[in-house]
């Protein structure tokens, strides 16, 4: 019960987080320490992960049924649990990235106006 | 939360899911070390680098398993596990409380479930709080069923009822159908009954407006039981007949399997009040109720009732004087005295589960002592005290639901138990259950008494001083036990006082019983057959038929060989009857015309048959009999004649009467009555004879003065009867015979309601019976309870003090005084316990008074032995376990721990 209140916040947070991991699987499988590395480089290091943090994401990722998981091996022959993009999480990711530039250019037609009335 | 997350968790409670997390962490960890490596950092700089990336490893296992879980309903999924390895590492200790909870609850859960059908659920009409019965007044104190007229005149000029509806008293019927003619119990009632009621029949209709008056009452309504046993449940049944007393009914309706008013009815006929034989003000004969109108308080309606009956007081003063209306509502009229009985029981029910609450509180109290270091080192391992009751409670919900559930099935069998008694012991108003009100009772009972008995063990565990108790032995001489030393013996203390008072109560109502059992009704009650035999107008219309039957009923019977002495009588002792006020020739006393005598007509048998001891004079005889008979037909038709007036009577009609003791005392002092004569309508009546006294009207009630009339002058108004054979076997061997000889003079009679006397008497204290026997029964629980108390307590108590017991012997103790130390303190437990219970008895018998029989609530027979009963078990409860404490060698003793 007490956990509540914050944990609505790292919803939020994760809340991008979700997105950004759909996004980086839907190259294909891979496991956490890839998820991160992709995350990385894609936002040319702009977004910096605490790699711990995509746990949680991913179990709420696993529930939702969007990636599903499976253990296996990986490029340099270790041991390491694989995710997976489900068509469900497909749907959500399309949803999630319409809703998303939708969100941007609100936000973006906000506050332009405001940056040139200052210039 | 979406619903496919909440379906995901609450698989994962069941299967643990992430339980791999661990290993995926590492697996990252060794990845981002390598990348580092490969990055030419040092092996040192890599491991701590990537640890450094990754964030708190614990933290983020928590919280991904928390993405699993409510923390919540997990905590209460260990507290249970926990709970229920501690459980069965004491498998005697959870028997032991679980029996005793199911015992506490059971009992309770039963009991409520016989208050909840009969005094909180509703009656099951329409509206049922808007129902009232009627009743009247008389000089004599009392409320008495209503007159006829007087109702009529009520019914015609209230404002205060939406309708109201009169009926008949439940009599038995003789029903013609194959074979031997079977009774069945029916009641007259006027056409709008169910329509005043509010309840409709389950089948056909009910009596339609018009349908009491002659010539269109032949219609019949009958009961779901009646319908289902007489007529298999043809659903086919509507327009059937159905012969009652050799007339013929058309059944036009079955009522629902729930309707039972009046109680223990068969058969619903068609009243009609325009009868003649009803014109007469002043008897009280038919049974009333009302449904008030919407916006109309009792109060109310009874003002408007008092009066109407004042203003038929004035218009006839001579019948009418002091009746008035009394109103009941009508649930209260139903439940009667049940109420007291019920509540008594309950809260008897309610006193043996706070015992057993006490009980499981000791034990829990024992057995913290045990688990004072398991506690304490679970404290020091940070659980919070919140967490440690909240432990500690989830246990005793985890006995107290347990036992609860147990309870349950307990409660159904008793029930079925109570089912068969319930007809005399409670009105069925609703059928008698385990619904949802009792199941939640029950819970609600679980949970509650899962706080009592659990609540304070756990505070007081959760309490203790860590370090005291984390230090090997706590349980030194003296010792931290001595508090909870002192909260046990109070708890066992209270134990002992609450079952005394229980005992005192069911002694006080065995006492009771047994008075009501032997109580003297005057008559000689073995080997006594009463049946009922009614004569149907229809088949009997003349005073002769019904006088030839008799007669030749009387003398077959007699002729039966196991029949030593055969009566025909209107009435017999114990079942109430007619009574009326007369008018003692040449006496001035006012009070006399307050004054109620009682009348049966006898055939000049009964006084043999009974075995009544005639006291002077001569009891009835043959000649009597032939006078009055042909007296009363000439009376009958002047009365019939005089309507409301009393008429003036030809000199040749005259009764004759044998009188009882007490009527001779109340109505001639010091006089003798012999040869002395009274007035009854118009009619003089010679004394000539004093029988002794019986007890007429039921067990419980005064003895009233008593008439005895020749039974032909009942012969004159119609063929109700009740046969009464002296008998010199069982009275039940003789039935068969009887019925045989019954149908041989008329195969269209039944043999209505084939009693012994002792049967008589059984009816009367059945609910005695039943009350007694229950609360015995719970008494008795409480009684075992308390001793195992009493012993769990003492012999806790003398292990606990095995270290100190062991020291006063090593510096020379004999056996003897550790066994007078334990002694005393086991003495001075059940006797403070019975004093505590005498005073408890004494604030609470009280509320028992009414339901005793020539009985103090205070007997000093019932307290003195019960205390004593008590204290007999409670010394067998603590010497056995001081008995221990003398055998334990000191050496061994100090070596403990």
């Amino acid at each position: 019960m007490r956990k509540r209140p914050s944990s609505d916040q790292v919803d939020l947070v994760f809340g991008a987080l979700d997105v950004l991991i759909l996004r980086t699987l839907l190259w294909g499988p891979t496991h956490g320490h890839g998820i991160a590395k992709s995350i990385e480089r894609l936002s040319q290091d702009t977004l910096k992960v605490e790699h711990g943090s995509l746990y949680p994401a991913l179990q709420r990722l696993l529930q939702e049924g969007w990636i599903k998981a499976n253990w296996g091996i990986s490029e340099n022959n270790q041991r390491a649990k694989f995710y997976r993009l489900t068509p469900a999480g497909k749907r959500k990711l399309t949803d999630e990235t319409s809703r998303w530039e939708r969100f941007a250019a609100a936000v973006t037609g906000v506050l332009r106006p405001a940056e040139s009335e200052e210039s | 939360m979406s619903l496919r997350r909440t379906w995901a968790k609450l698989r994962a409670l069941f299967h643990p899911e992430a339980s791999d997390l661990p290993e995926e962490i590492q697996s990252h960890l060794s990845m981002e070390e390598a990348d580092n490596l490969a990055r030419g950092m040092t092996p040192e700089e890599a491991r701590l680098a990537a640890r450094q990336r990754f964030g708190n490893v614990t933290l983020i296992v928590e919280r991904t398993r928390d993405m699993w879980t409510w923390t919540n309903l997990e905590m209460l999924k260990m507290d249970a596990l926990y709970g229920l390895r501690q459980l069965r590492r004491s498998p005697g200790f959870a028997i032991v409380a679980i029996l005793t909870l199911t015992f506490g609850t059971g009992a309770n859960t039963a009991i409520f479930s016989v208050v909840n059908a009969v005094l909180l659920q509703p009656l099951p009409f329409s509206a049922p709080d808007r129902l009232v019965s009627g009743f009247e007044t008389e000089a004599a104190p009392g409320d008495y069923p209503v007159n006829p007229a007087d109702y009529l005149d009520w019914q015609a000029r209230n404002h205060s009822f939406d309708s109201t509806s009169a009926y008949s008293w439940t009599r038995p019927y003789s029903i013609a159908g194959q074979g031997a003619a079977a009774a069945a119990a029916g009641t007259e009632v006027q056409a709008n009954f169910f329509h005043t009621l509010g309840i409709a029949p389950m089948l056909g209709r009910g009596f339609a407006q018009g349908e009491d008056s002659a010539g269109n009452n032949h219609v019949a309504v009958l009961s779901f039981g009646f319908w289902k046993s007489q007529f298999g449940g043809d659903r086919n049944i509507l327009g059937k007949t159905l012969t009652l007393d050799a007339d013929r009914y058309t059944v036009v309706g079955v009522m629902p399997p729930i309707f039972h008013f009046p109680a223990g009815n068969d058969v619903w006929i068609p009243f009609n009040m325009q009868e003649k034989q009803f014109s007469q003000r002043g008897n009280h004969g038919i049974r009333v109720l009302g449904r008030l109108k919407q916006a109309v308080t009792l109060a109310q309606a009874g003002r408007d009732l008092l009066n109407i009956s004042r203003q038929i007081e004035k218009e006839f003063p001579d019948q009418n004087k002091n009746v008035h209306a009394v109103l009941i509502p009508l649930k209260k009229q139903l439940v009667g005295d049940s109420e007291q009985r019920l509540l008594v029981l309950l809260c008897a029910v309610g006193l043996v589960l706070l015992i057993a609450c006490v009980n499981v509180a000791n034990l829990l109290l024992a057995r913290a002592a045990g688990r004072q270091r398991e506690i304490a080192l679970r404290a020091s391992l940070g659980a919070g005290r919140f967490r440690l009751v909240r432990q500690l409670i989830t246990e005793s919900l985890m006995l107290s639901l347990t036992g609860a559930l147990l309870g349950i099935a307990g409660a159904w069998w008793l029930l079925r138990l109570l089912d068969r008694a319930t007809t005399h012991f409670v009105p069925r108003l609703n059928p008698i259950g385990i619904d949802a009100h009792v199941l939640l009772f029950t819970l609600l009972l679980g949970v509650v008494s899962a706080m009592l008995f659990g609540l304070v063990p756990a505070l007081q565990l959760s309490r203790g001083r860590l370090n005291d108790s984390l230090k090997a032995s706590a349980q030194s001489v003296g010792g931290a036990g001595a508090g909870r030393q002192t909260l046990r013996d109070i708890l066992v203390l209270s134990e002992i006082a609450i079952t005394l008072a229980l005992l005192v109560g069911a002694g006080l109502l065995l006492r009771s019983f047994v008075k009501l059992e032997t109580a003297d009704i005057g008559i000689d009650t073995n080997n006594l057959l009463t049946v009922n035999i009614n004569l149907p107008d229809t088949s009997y219309p003349t005073f002769a038929d019904r006088r030839r039957f008799f007669d030749a009923l009387e003398q077959r019977a007699q002729q039966i060989p196991a029949v030593k002495q055969a009566a025909i009588s209107v009435e017999i002792p114990l079942e109430g009857g007619n009574n009326g006020y007369v008018v003692i020739d040449g006496s001035k006393d006012r009070d006399l015309a307050k004054t109620l005598l009682g009348f049966n007509y006898v055939t000049p048998g009964y006084l043999k048959t009974f075995g009544i001891p005639l006291l002077r004079g001569r009891g009835l005889t043959s000649s009597d009999y032939e006078h009055d008979g042909i007296a009363a037909q000439k009376a009958y038709q002047i009365w019939q004649a005089a309507g409301n007036q009393t008429p003036k009577m030809p000199p040749d009609v005259i009764f004759h009467a044998a009188i009882s003791r007490g009527a001779a005392r109340a109505f001639w002092k010091k006089q003798d009555p012999i040869g002395n004569t009274f007035h009854y309508g118009g009619v003089p009546v010679v004394v000539v004879g004093i029988v002794d006294d019986v007890n007429e009207y039921g067990l419980r009630q005064e003895t009233l003065p008593q008439a005895y009339f020749p039974f032909s002058i009942a012969q004159a108004y119609g063929g109700g009867s009740t046969l009464t054979l002296r008998t010199s076997v069982s009275p039940a061997s003789v039935v068969r015979e009887l019925r045989v000889t019954v149908q041989r003079l008329d195969p269209g009679l039944a043999l209505l309601h084939p009693r012994s006397m002792q049967d008589v008497i059984a009816d009367q204290t059945e609910d005695t019976r039943m009350q007694t026997l229950l609360l015995s029964g719970f008494a008795a629980l409480a009684l075992i309870l308390s001793s195992v108390g009493l012993y769990g307590v003492m012999s806790y108590t003398v292990t606990q003090r095995t270290r100190e017991i062991g020291i006063r012997m090593a510096i020379g103790a004999s056996p003897g005084d550790v066994l007078r130390m334990i002694l005393l303190h086991g003495l001075g437990l059940t006797l403070g316990g019975i004093a505590c219970g005498v005073l408890l008895s004494f604030a609470l018998s009280r509320s028992i008074t009414g339901l005793l029989f020539g009985t103090s609530p205070f007997d000093p027979l019932v307290f003195a032995a019960v205390a004593t009963l008590l204290a007999a078990i409670a010394t067998i409860a603590y010497v056995i376990p001081a008995r221990r404490a003398t055998v334990i060698d000191p050496t061994q003793a100090l070596r403990a721990d």
